[in-house]
């Protein structure tokens, strides 16, 4: 259990990092990539319902940490994202390249509309990205996505089913 | 590709109990809570503790962000180092070269010279020395990091390199055991017996101090030219013969009575450029 829960929290740093990294990269190119959420995806995708869930959460609040007038809106989203994918995971093969790819990208495109609206309507102010840097950082995101799911997998170890923290 | 899964799992799923649901909809709610609260209070109580997990990992991502950045450039800087380190074994091998043709014309003009009764040329021989200290106010004068227990002895010719081509630096005027004290030519002090490369004319070189370096005593009709090279001849008593001085950068015109000509010479070796110098053994010369 300990030596899980090492993992998981290593997966956690090792997205921060990534997302880091693409947020300062790409921001010159005008693209909103969310690797926190890719991390968190691919981590839903093989660990199991609790620790899918919390890791979601905090990956969200790692992104609320950031912002100035909301709090909690990217938990919130990120959170439901990891519902949307355990309701998936049962039906689709994560282990091929193509879901991976589409999930990824539907969801980023969701949390990120979601989000923007999530902000105008609590705090009247607007947060939309605009429609090219939504895009192009979800392709991004969707285009690093089955090295993330390989990276999650092969840390986390080869499992096809999940099993209890 | 079809979405659905191909081949079932080798473990069961888990059933969606009780305790799958309730688990996301109390983060869910938490979220929420922390959405509808005003940002001040127990929000920012919550921003605070958070701080605390997430800055050290802010500080390390952009750390290892910032340490990746530099990653291409080092692998740059070790292709071109590859690059450069292949060439410069060519040049080595080709140097080797040089050195066994050298080693047998050396031996050749020994013979010659024997058979002649006239003094051989001996190849240069010494140490390679640092720039250990520059007096400020004596710019034409350095401290080397090499000194009598390496071999260095006073009036030793010191040679340096600019541009890849070597030139005469100047000459050691003090030794202790382990540095050396080396006036370069551009002090006042300093001079040696020339020759110009065109016509093999002879001179003496001085150090000008602040004023450029000059050949005194050339024979007036002698025809020089701005460019022309200046070795140091075979009849100085402390410099061996056919070291670069510098160029030849402007003929004075004198008045009419004078019975000698004065040129100016640019360096090859400038005094703010020496680092790293050659003392030439006076063991290995006559």
């Amino acid at each position: 259990m300990f030596y899980k829960a090492f993992k998981l929290i290593f997966l956690f740093v090792l997205g921060t990092v990534c997302h880091w990294a693409f947020a300062t990269f790409f921001s010159f190119c005008g693209l909103s990539v969310n690797m926190m959420l890719v991390f968190a995806i691919a981590m839903c995708t093989i660990v199991p319902l609790e620790a899918g869930y919390l890791v979601a959460f905090f990956s969200g609040l790692f992104l609320d940490f950031f912002g100035a007038r909301l709090f909690g809106n990217n938990a919130f989203l990120l959170t439901l994202a990891a519902c949307a994918v355990y309701a998936l995971r049962e039906r689709i093969d994560f282990e091929a390249v193509v879901p991976q790819m589409v999930t990824v990208f539907l969801l980023t495109c969701t949390v990120g509309i979601s989000n923007s609206l999530l902000v105008a309507w609590f705090t009247s102010f607007s947060q939309w990205p605009g429609l090219w840097s939504l895009l192009g950082g979800a392709v991004v995101g969707t285009f690093f996505a089955p090295f993330v799911f390989w990276l999650v997998r092969r840390v986390w170890g080869e499992e096809t089913a999940p099993s209890r923290l | 590709m079809s979405l659905r899964k191909k081949r079932p799992s080798k473990k069961p799923l888990p059933a969606i109990g009780k305790r799958s649901v309730w688990f996301p909809v109390l983060l869910l709610t938490i979220s929420f809570l922390l959405m509808i609260l005003p940002l001040e209070g127990f929000v920012l109580s919550v921003k605070a503790v958070l701080s605390y997990v997430f800055i050290p990992q802010v500080r390390a991502a952009h750390s290892a962000v910032k340490y990746a950045g530099g990653v291409h450039q080092t692998v740059q800087e070790l292709l071109r180092a590859h690059q450069e380190n292949y060439t410069l074994k060519q040049q080595i091998e080709m140097n080797n070269l040089l050195a066994a043709q050298a080693e047998t014309v050396f031996r050749e003009n020994e013979r010659l010279a024997a058979l002649l009764q006239v003094e051989p040329v001996h190849p240069w021989t010494g140490v390679w020395a640092r720039v250990a200290y520059r007096e400020p106010s004596q710019w034409n004068t350095v401290i080397i990091d090499k000194g009598s227990a390496d071999g260095i002895e006073e009036r030793s010719a010191v040679l340096s390199l600019e541009d890849g081509q070597e030139g005469l630096a100047g000459v050691v005027i003090e030794v202790t055991e382990n540095t050396s004290k080396v006036l370069l030519v551009r002090d006042e002090d300093f001079s040696a017996a020339v020759m110009l490369e065109r016509g093999q004319e002879e001179g003496l070189l001085v150090g000008g101090g602040v004023h450029p370096v000059r050949v005194k005593y050339i024979p007036l009709l002698t025809q020089v030219e701005k460019g022309d090279k200046v070795f140091t001849s075979a009849t100085s008593s402390i410099f061996p013969a056919g070291i670069l001085v510098g160029q030849v950068r402007a003929v004075r015109e004198d008045s009419s009575f004078q019975t000698a000509q004065t040129i100016e010479v640019e360096p090859q070796v400038r005094s703010a450029a020496v680092k790293e110098l050659f003392v030439i053994s006076r063991r290995g010369r006559k």
